[in-house]
Parts: structure tokens; C-alpha cells; sequence
């Protein structure tokens, strides 16, 4: 049903601000909040793929981990009483937590169920991956059971759970705007901008950077050149995974809800903005999470939520169609 | 001579499997085991990993939609045969005409997308998958959206239409349709055009060069997997009277098709049997009585999430997945014709 | 030639392990087989079964295995038999943990596995009315009789009001073998919009989950409200797994509805909206039908974010405000349980209770006797008051009720419809 026709010509608190332009502003909003949380997951997976060519299937179900684990902490602590600044240190606590815990994991993953198969077919890797995966849904499952009240006390292990909302939600433009900023949407970018910045520096400036650099282009003869490719390798799961558990917080705060299933969700959207962008690259990452977060947000409000999956879908056909390797990725030429 | 006696063993083993399999409704009816009816969805997956096998284990494609097909499949045998539409087809012909509609989808769909290299044609797959699914479901005017179109006839043969009542009849039609589909294969495999997919897949600008067409070989080998996928999921739209909704072609099945695949033995026709019948089987026969059973000795209650079996179908398919790949990566009965010496790796 | 043979030995021992993991399959299969005698049934037989098929995985967990107990202490009231016949009860689960809802391959096995187990007289089932879609055929060629304690949509029996084969084509023979104690959504939706509009609004906003329940209730919201003069401003159907309806609330902020209807289960992300709602800063009432009217909505909602503004109609009367017998069925409840019932739990307990007094009235005990039996109800004296089951298999009852969340619970607010 057309929105224009519901619409009142004198809605603006605004001054200036047609309707059409407030909802926008919103959408655009809202886009760009999604779409940093999908570029800081997807990161997580163009990194691994662009070291060991693995589409990591297990990263969104080991970001949700994360989350179970912030759920957890919240529950530990009582943080879901706690808003104002000790709500903002809460989320600190949760980022650092989750961050490490996805951080570790996704190391210990890698020397464990990876490593052995680094000569192995890629197709092997990849149903290794596809099992990982499982297995760490099966565990994000048996998670929400716990017997907490956080978890809705225990027999409900399935249902999705609720997030407590430690920052507020308050519009920071004043009550009555029609165009909503609050303090989820400074989070958002108060993590993501940051990280980026480390990351740029980290890849750009320091020789375990230049090392994953050199391992991506050709492992063999970085290891000729006396680096540790298992040990970049491992750098590169743990980096991944950090990236992952704060974009997984960030998320669980901004939403307001977790699931044993968001990995494969959240995972395929992280996905689609890898490959959208050139999966190996690092700003093609952001910047398809970041095309992602905004057609998102756009199609939900100017066509209709369930045709949003299609949009996005249907875009990245289109843009492989023409760009066959990704908006940044690199040309491969095949070598004769 | 090598090759032979490794090929004649291969064939008893699919012999063994169909006798096998003939007499369980025999089994089923003696003693009472109740296998049939779940072993007939163990036949359907059966299908639609073959379908798989040949994209991605002849020629090297990782097809991640294959639940689209058979998507689309089911629901051209639901509108074609449904009284609420006005086609109202009898199976067979409903059949005949999903198999070419799955071939046109297949063609389509892959027409523009041939030219992707490896790891992007499978994210193409993948979202396949998800727009076609999303289609089916928002088109609710002509699709049902998520009621699912129902109620779907059965097979008829010899003028007698199959029912609920038992679950026999069904099991040997479908056992007929997969020995149908595993001699088609076969055939396929053995003639110039399976060379040719296996060519490609060892190495496709080798193969390129050795003049085989590359782009029309992949077109055909994806178009024939889309109609062995659309005649599985008219065969499962028939075999549950409803399409179901959409969400039930999600990408669970197409993940489960290509575990089944791989773990089976990629391009092994008897490897993706034995596949499916060790997934399925588990996941269809083994989770569900041990459900009940526990329940009936009162070991579980509904209460703590470890009780129910279901809880732990993920876990356990996850790790016999990467302890199959860590320790037999080439899946339970692999190729053995083609890996020869000086195969590589 | 040794590495071929080796090759083959070793295939064969996987394939050899494979069978010995199918077989593992087969064993415990033959062992608790279920009891498929052959299909004629024995009149020797001594045993008879209630089996029930609700979600019991997921968040409906709460809800449903309020329905069980109140099942058992059905069963247990007339002692665990009826007539020298023993009565049991099997719980089976309809959902699977992927879905956290109802799953239809599920629903399909459990409406067969009970068809084939000749003990089986009564098919208690389903709570989401989709799930009924599914296995109502099924059990309508195996005679067996079925009683709902929740379905509401209302083509599963009533003519004329969803499809155009509706509802026949649940019923392939032609007879009538489903039953339900509650009213259905065509009352529901009605009164829901009455009540909207008692509630001051003059604009809404439908919101549906585009399932059978969530869009059936929600398409007699619509015309209701237009019929009443209520200014119908936004119709849409949600994708119940998206992780935020963000930008769908900044839509419906901006035609500024009064109420927010949402047609939908708890399931399909009920709570999502809320949250979302309140995030969005949209300050409109919220109301939502049956199919949310348990404590799972409020805690996935958050208690916060529906406080004094959310309103949840339901067909029949909550437990606290059951009388007669009712009211004794709630007392034993927390006697026995040490807890409230839900909403349901009442239902569970009448479609038990209705299904053993068929058996006991049947001529007789058999599938077509408590068949019969069933249809013949009338002015049955249960917990929900005096009622009859009507020539489509309907409850005459027609009690309504409307709550308000306040304080992190359901308060009655008022009856509705009459």
C-alpha cells in the first residue's frame, strides 16, 4: 500500500524537511548503521578468504557465540538494569569480552579443524567449514538452553532472546524530530571508525600486515621468504574473529535480539558485501557492507521487507555479471 | 584390466544396494519396522544429490541452490496438478513437463552466470536460492506464498492412484525413479559429454584447449542437474500432498545435497547412494526413534535442552562432516576410475 | 595391482562401516518399532491412546507444556482408564529447532505415525492452524477424530470464509473428523477491531506474518475496521526472520497510526516489532491476537517495551478469570504444577477431557466410535462452560476476552463481543 497517500503534508517538528526527505534521512540512517555492522563481519570473512581461498561458513555462527557470551556476561553482572554511563561501560565490557572470546576461538578453530587440511582440496576445506558451522550452531543451541533467566530460564533453547537495550534509544535530535539519531547509531560508528583505522594501519604499516599481504599473493614464496605462513594464518583467523565479536555486539545492542541462528543470517549478508566488494579485499569488504546496509534499508522501506533478500541478491547477480570479480577486486588473469 | 575389476566391484555394490533395498518393504511388512516410510525422503534426497553430482561432482562446479530447483520443481508439479489452478495434470505428465520446465530454469538461470569463476559462481548459486525462494513466497496470488499449494495428487499407475494408506507402493516407485536416474547417470558419465564434464573439472582451460566447449558443457551439465533436482522436488511435493512452503527449499537442503555429494564420494554415483542413505538415514530414522524410545522409557523429559535428540542433529552431522574430511577428504567411496597414476592432486 | 585391491578393501570397509551406521539405524528401529500390527483392528485390544502433536520446541515451549499438564491431569481425573480400557498418552512435538516453529515434514510424520498405530482413537492437535492444513487430510482418510485446543483460522471449518475449496479440501472422504474448542479468528478479528476503536483509535496500521493464522486474523481486522469507520493506513506482510523492522517502523511513523495490529504468532517475531516500535520512537498502541497471548511474547519483546501500551485479545477467557469448574481446574493446576497455567492450558485440559468423555460414551472403542461420539457432543459441562460442538465441528462458545500488559504480565481488561 503506497505510503504517499498516508502521508500528512505538515508532519515536519523539522523546519524545511519535506516528509519524503525525513524518511530518507532515516533510511539513510538506519542503512549506513547496518551496513558498518555488516562491513565489520565481513571483514572477518574477506580476510580469511583472501589468505586461504576458504569461504568460512562457521564465522557468523562463531560471531553469534559472541553474542551468547555477551548474553551471558549481562546475566553474570545484571547489566540489564544498567543504562546512562555505566550502561556505556557495560557495552565496553561486552565488546572486550566478545572480542576476545571470537578471537580465541576462531584461533583455536583454525589449528584444529584448518591446519591439517591447508594441502587439502578447497572443497574439503569448505565442507569442513559447512561442518564447523554446525557444530557451532548445535553449541549456540544448547547455549540458550542454560538454565538463566537472561535465556527465559532454561526450556526454551530455540526461541530467539532478548537484548537488553544498555544504550538508550532516545532520538539525539530532540523529541519531537521526525529524523532519528540516538545513541545506538553513535555505538555503531563509535566502534566501527576506529577499528577501521586500526585495521588500515595494521595491513598497511606493520610487517605481521605486510606478512598477510605477501602470504594472500603467494604462500609458498612468502614461506621461501622465511615467514611463518601458519603463524600469519592464525593472526589472520585471530584478527578476524576480534572484528567479528565487536561487530556482533554492536549488533546484539542496536537490534535488541539474539538467536542461535543470526550467524547464518548475519553471515550471509556479511557474505554477499564480501563478494560484492571483491572478496580478498579489505575496503571492498566495507564498502559492499556498506552497500549491503543501505539497499537494505531502502528496499525495506520503498518496496517491502520481504522483497529485500531479492533486491540484494539480484544486485549482486548484476554486478558479478558485469564486474566478475567484485566492485574492488583485483582482475584475475589466468595464467597459461 | 585394473579398471574393470575396480568398476565390476563398484557395480555389485550398487546391485547389493537395490537388492537390498527391495526387500525392505518386505522387512517392513514381517516385521514391522517402519522403514519405508521414512526411507522414501532418503530417496528423494537420493535424487537430488545425483541432480548435485552432476554439477559439482562431474564438473567441478560448486552449485550451492540446488534447493531452488528443486523449488521449482515442486511447485510446477503443484500448479499443474492442483484443482485450485487450471491445468490439473495426472502425475506422469505433470512429470514430464517439470522435467523440462526444470531444464528451461536451469538453462536461465545459468545462461549468464557461466562465465564466473569458481568460488563466485557459487555465491551466484547460493543466491539463486534465496530470490527464488523469496519469489515463491511473495507471488502469493499465484503460488499459495506460505500455505503451500495443496492438497497434490499421487502417482497413479496401472489406474490405481497411490495413497496414504501405505507407504509400499510409493517406496518402490521412487526406488524405480532413483535406479532410473543412477543408469541415466551412468550412461552420461560413460558417454563423451560426462568425459568431457570431467575434463573440465581436472582443468578447464587444459580441457578448453583440447577443444571441448567449455561454456555450452557447464550450460548442460547445469541444466541437467536443475531437471534432476525439479523432478526430485515434484516427487517430494507428491509424496507430502503440498508443496510446502518455501521456506522448506532453504539453503539446508542444498547444504545437505552437497554433504551428501562430498561426503558420499564426489562423482561416485554409489558414493552419493550411500551418502544419502547414511545422512538421510540418520537424520530421518535414527534421530526420531531414539526420540521416541527415550521418551517411552522415561529417560527425557522436554524440559532440559540436552534431552531432546533433535537438539543434537547439528552437532553430530557437523562433526562427522569434519571428521570425514579430516581423515577420508576423497568421501566414503570415491572416484576410483580417473586417479590413475599421475593423476593429480 | 595391490593398491587397487587395497583401494577396494578399504572402500569396502567404509561401505561395510556405512551399513553397520545404517544399521545402527535399523536396530533400535526394530526394537521400539512402533506397533503397526496389521490393519484390521483387534477388538482384544485393551489399550487406548490420546496423541497430541503441539510445538513443543521453541519459545511456545511455556505455552504448550501448560497444554500437556493439562492433558495428564485429564487423564488422570478419570483415573487412566476408561470402561477396563487403559488409557495413554503419547506428547509428540511438531517443531524442530530450526524452524523454533512448527515444521510441516514433522506434522506430516506425526499425523502418520499416529494414523498407522491402531490404538490411536484421538489426534489432540494441532496449536498453530497451518500445522493443521497439513494433517487434517491425513487423519481424515485414517477416520481418526481430531480436536484442536488452539486452532482459530477459520477455513478449517467454516464454508465460505478462506479459500475456495475450503474447507473441503481437508476432508477427502467427504466426512467431518475435526473438532475445536475455541472460537475462531473470523469473531476474533472482529471484536479485536471493535475494541481498537473503543480504544480511541481512529488510524490503523496492519501489520501480518503472511501465514494462515497471522494473515487470516489480519484480513478480518481489515474489514472489520473499514466497516466500523476505522482509517485502514498501511497493510503489510513482514519477513518474520529478518533481524529488524527498523525501517519499516519509519514507514508507518510517518501515516502516524494510533494502533499497530499485528496478526501473528510470538513465533514470527512478534516481539521484534514491539522492540522496534518503541525504538523507533512510533507512540502507537499495539495490539496483537491469540497467537501472542503468552509470557514468551513479553520477554521477547522486553516487559519495558510493551508496558500500558499493548493489547492482546484472545478467544475465551484467561485462567484467572474461569469460573465453576474453570476456576477448579486453575486450583489444581497450581496445586499440582506450583505455577499459573497460560493461556491454553485450560484448552489442552477441555479437548482431553471432551475426547475421554467420547470414549466413554462411544458404542464403540474404536476411531469410528469416538468419532461418532464426538460429533454428538452436546451441552458438554467442561472448564470453559456448557457447550456443544456445531454441525462443522465448531464450539458454540463464543467468550472472548481482551488484556492489557502491564508490569511485565497479562491483565484482564475486559470480556469482548458481547
Amino acid at each position: 500500500m503506497p505510503v504517499e497517500t498516508a502521508l500528512i503534508p505538515a508532519i515536519a517538528a523539522d523546519p524545511g524537511l519535506s516528509p519524503a526527505m525525513v524518511m530518507f534521512l532515516n533510511y539513510l540512517v538506519i542503512g549506513l548503521a547496518n551496513g558498518m555492522i555488516i562491513a565489520l563481519i565481513a571483514i572477518g570473512y574477506t580476510m580469511v578468504y583472501g589468505i586461504i581461498e576458504l569461504i568460512n561458513f562457521a564465522h557468523g555462527d562463531l560471531c553469534t557465540l559472541g553474542a551468547f557470551l555477551a548474553l551471558t556476561i549481562i546475566g553474570a553482572l545484571g547489566m540489564d538494569q544498567w543504562s546512562g554511563a555505566a550502561g556505556w561501560a557495560g557495552v565496553a565490557m561486552l565488546l572486550i569480552g566478545a572480542a576476545g572470546f571470537c578471537a580465541g576461538l576462531n584461533w583455536i578453530i583454525d589449528r584444529t579443524a584448518y591446519r591439517p587440511l591447508r594441502n587439502a582440496p578447497k572443497l574439503t576445506l569448505l565442507v569442513t567449514a559447512i561442518g564447523m558451522s554446525f557444530i557451532l550452531v548445535n553449541v549456540a543451541l544448547f547455549w540458550g538452553g542454560a538454565p538463566m533467566s537472561v535465556f527465559g530460564g532454561g526450556n526454551q533453547a530455540a526461541a530467539p532472546k532478548h537484548f537488553p537495550s544498555l544504550v538508550s534509544a532516545a532520538n539525539l535530535l530532540g523529541e519531537d524530530s521526525m529524523v532519528m539519531l540516538t545513541a545506538r547509531e553513535m555505538l555503531v560508528v563509535g566502534v566501527t571508525l576506529p577499528l577501521m583505522v586500526a585495521l588500515t594501519w595494521l595491513v598497511r604499516f606493520t610487517r605481521l600486515g605486510k606478512s598477510m599481504r605477501a602470504v594472500a599473493q603467494n604462500p609458498v614464496a612468502a614461506s621461501l621468504m622465511g615467514i611463518d605462513v601458519d603463524r600469519v594464518i592464525g593472526a589472520t583467523f585471530v584478527i578476524g574473529g576480534a572484528l567479528g565479536g565487536f561487530g556482533i555486539v554492536v549488533y546484539a545492542v542496536y537490534n535488541g535480539s539474539i538467536s542461535f541462528q543470526m550467524g547464518y543470517r548475519t553471515g550471509m549478508d556479511a557474505f554477499t558485501a564480501a563478494v560484492l566488494g571483491g572478496i580478498g579485499s579489505l575496503p571492498g569488504a566495507v564498502l559492499g557492507g556498506m552497500l549491503i546496509g543501505l539497499l537494505r534499508a531502502f528496499s525495506d522501506g520503498y518496496l517491502e521487507t520481504r522483497w529485500t533478500p531479492t533486491v540484494v541478491f539480484a544486485v549482486l547477480i548484476l554486478v558479478l555479471i558485469f564486474r566478475p570479480s567484485g566492485l574492488l577486486g583485483a582482475k584475475i588473469r589466468e595464467k597459461v | 584390466m585394473r579398471a574393470r575389476s575396480i568398476w565390476s566391484r563398484l557395480l555389485r555394490l550398487d546391485v547389493a544396494l537395490l537388492v537390498v533395498a527391495l526387500f525392505i518393504p518386505l522387512f517392513d511388512h514381517w516385521f514391522h519396522l517402519g522403514l519405508s516410510s521414512p526411507l522414501r525422503q532418503c530417496l528423494v534426497y537420493a535424487i537430488l544429490a545425483l541432480g548435485l553430482n552432476v554439477v559439482t561432482g562431474f564438473t567441478g562446479m560448486l552449485h550451492l541452490g540446488m534447493a531452488a530447483f528443486m523449488a521449482i520443481g515442486a511447485y510446477a508439479y503443484g500448479i499443474l496438478t492442483c484443482d485450485i489452478y487450471p491445468f490439473q495434470l495426472s502425475f506422469w505428465p505433470a512429470l514430464a513437463a517439470t522435467t523440462v520446465i526444470g531444464v528451461i530454469a536451469g538453462a536461465l538461470l545459468g545462461a549468464p552466470t557461466m562465465a564466473l569463476r569458481g568460488d563466485y559462481l557459487a555465491i551466484v548459486t547460493l543466491g539463486f536460492g534465496e530470490i527464488v525462494q523469496d519469489v515463491l513466497k511473495n507471488l502469493e496470488s499465484i503460488t499459495q506464498g506460505t500455505r503451500g499449494i495443496n492438497p497434490l495428487p499421487g502417482p497413479v499407475m496401472f489406474g490405481h492412484r497411490f495413497g496414504t494408506e501405505s507407504p509400499y507402493p510409493w517406496f518402490y516407485l521412487y526406488l524405480g525413479f532413483v535406479v532410473v536416474i543412477v543408469i541415466v547417470c551412468r550412461n552420461l558419465e560413460r558417454s563423451r559429454t560426462g568425459r568431457a564434464w570431467l575434463a573440465i573439472r581436472g582443468d578447464e582451460l587444459a580441457a578448453r584447449c583440447m577443444g571441448i566447449p567449455a561454456v555450452r558443457m557447464k550450460m548442460l551439465a547445469f541444466a541437467t542437474g536443475a531437471a534432476i533436482a525439479a523432478i526430485a522436488g515434484a516427487l517430494w511435493a507428491s509424496l507430502y500432498t503440498s508443496t510446502g512452503e518455501p521456506a522448506n527449499y532453504d539453503f539446508q537442503v542444498s547444504v545437505l545435497a552437497l554433504c551428501i555429494v562430498i561426503v558420499g564420494g564426489m562423482g561416485s554415483i554409489t558414493g552419493v547412494l550411500v551418502g544419502a542413505l547414511a545422512m538421510i538415514g540418520f537424520a530421518n530414522l535414527l534421530l526420531p526413534r531414539t526420540a521416541s524410545w527415550l521418551q517411552e522409557q522415561g529417560w527425557v523429559t522436554q524440559a532440559s535442552v540436552f534431552g531432546n535428540p533433535n537438539n543434537w542433529k547439528y552437532l553430530v552431522f557437523g562433526l562427522v562432516l569434519v571428521l570425514m574430511m579430516r581423515f577420508r577428504p576423497d568421501g566414503i567411496l570415491p572416484r576410483s576410475v580417473g586417479r590413475r597414476a599421475g593423476a593429480s592432486t | 595391482m595391490s593398491s587397487a585391491a587395497t583401494l577396494s578393501t578399504r572402500s569396502i570397509a567404509f561401505v561395510a562401516a556405512t551399513f553397520a551406521f545404517g544399521g545402527f539405524a535399523i536396530a533400535p528401529a526394530t526394537a521400539m518399532a512402533t506397533p503397526a500390527a496389521a490393519p484390521s483392528a483387534a477388538p482384544q485390544q485393551q489399550v487406548l491412546k490420546l496423541s497430541s502433536s503441539l510445538p513443543r520446541t521453541g519459545s511456545a515451549n511455556a505455552q504448550t507444556t501448560t497444554m500437556v499438564n493439562g492433558i495428564r491431569m485429564a487423564i488422570d481425573e478419570v483415573g487412566g482408564e476408561i470402561d477396563g480400557y487403559k488409557i495413554l498418552y503419547e506428547d509428540m512435538d511438531d517443531a524442530s529447532p530450526q524452524r523454533g516453529n512448527w515444521d510441516p515434514a514433522i506434522e506430516t510424520q506425526n499425523a502418520q505415525k499416529a494414523a498407522a498405530d491402531p490404538t490411536v482413537v484421538a489426534y489432540i492437535g494441532t496449536f498453530n492452524s497451518g500445522a493443521s492444513k497439513v494433517s487434517m487430510p491425513i487423519l481424515n482418510r485414517a477416520g481418526l477424530a481430531m480436536v484442536s485446543p488452539a486452532n482459530t483460522y477459520p477455513g478449517l471449518t467454516k464454508p465460505g470464509l478462506g479459500e475456495a475449496n475450503e474447507p473441503q479440501s481437508y476432508r477427502p472422504t467427504g466426512k467431518i473428523n475435526y473438532f475445536r474448542v475455541v472460537p475462531t479468528d473470523d469473531l476474533q478479528g472482529a471484536v479485536a477491531a471493535e475494541w481498537s476503536k473503543e480504544l480511541g483509535a481512529k488510524k490503523v496500521f496492519i501489520l501480518h506474518d503472511r501465514e494462515l493464522y497471522g494473515k487470516g486474523i489480519a484480513d478480518v481486522f481489515e474489514r472489520e475496521s473499514k466497516r466500523i469507520g476505522l482509517e485502514v493506513v498501511g497493510f503489510d506482510g513482514i519477513d518474520p526472520k529478518a533481524s529488524n523492522y527498523k525501517s519499516l517502523v519509519v514507514k508507518m511513523r510517518a501515516s502516524q497510526p494510533d494502533l499497530v495490529y499485528f496478526g501473528g504468532t510470538t513465533q514470527n517475531n512478534a516481539g521484534q516489532i514491539a522492540k522496534d516500535m518503541r525504538a523507533g520512537g512510533l507512540k502507537a498502541m499495539f495490539m496483537v491476537p491469540d497467537g501472542c497471548f503468552e509470557r514468551a511474547f513479553i520477554e521477547a519483546a522486553g516487559a519495558a517495551n510493551l508496558n500500558g501500551n499493548t493489547y492482546v485479545t484472545f478467544g475465551g477467557l484467561p485462567a484467572s478469570e474461569l469460573t465453576g469448574r474453570g476456576a477448579e481446574f486453575r486450583m489444581a493446576y497450581k496445586k499440582r504444577f506450583s505455577q499459573e497455567p497460560e493461556a491454553y492450558a485450560v484448552y489442552g485440559y477441555e479437548a482431553a477431557r471432551v475426547a475421554l468423555d467420547a470414549i466413554r460414551r462411544a458404542a464403540t472403542k474404536d476411531r469410528a466410535g469416538v468419532l461418532a461420539a464426538l460429533a454428538a457432543t452436546k451441552d458438554f459441562d467442561g472448564a470453559l462452560g456448557k457447550w456443544s460442538f456445531d454441525e462443522n465441528g465448531d464450539t458454540t462458545n463464543r467468550v472472548m476476552s481482551g488484556q492489557m500488559v502491564k508490569d511485565g504480565d497479562f491483565v484482564f481488561v475486559k470480556k469482548l463481543g458481547q
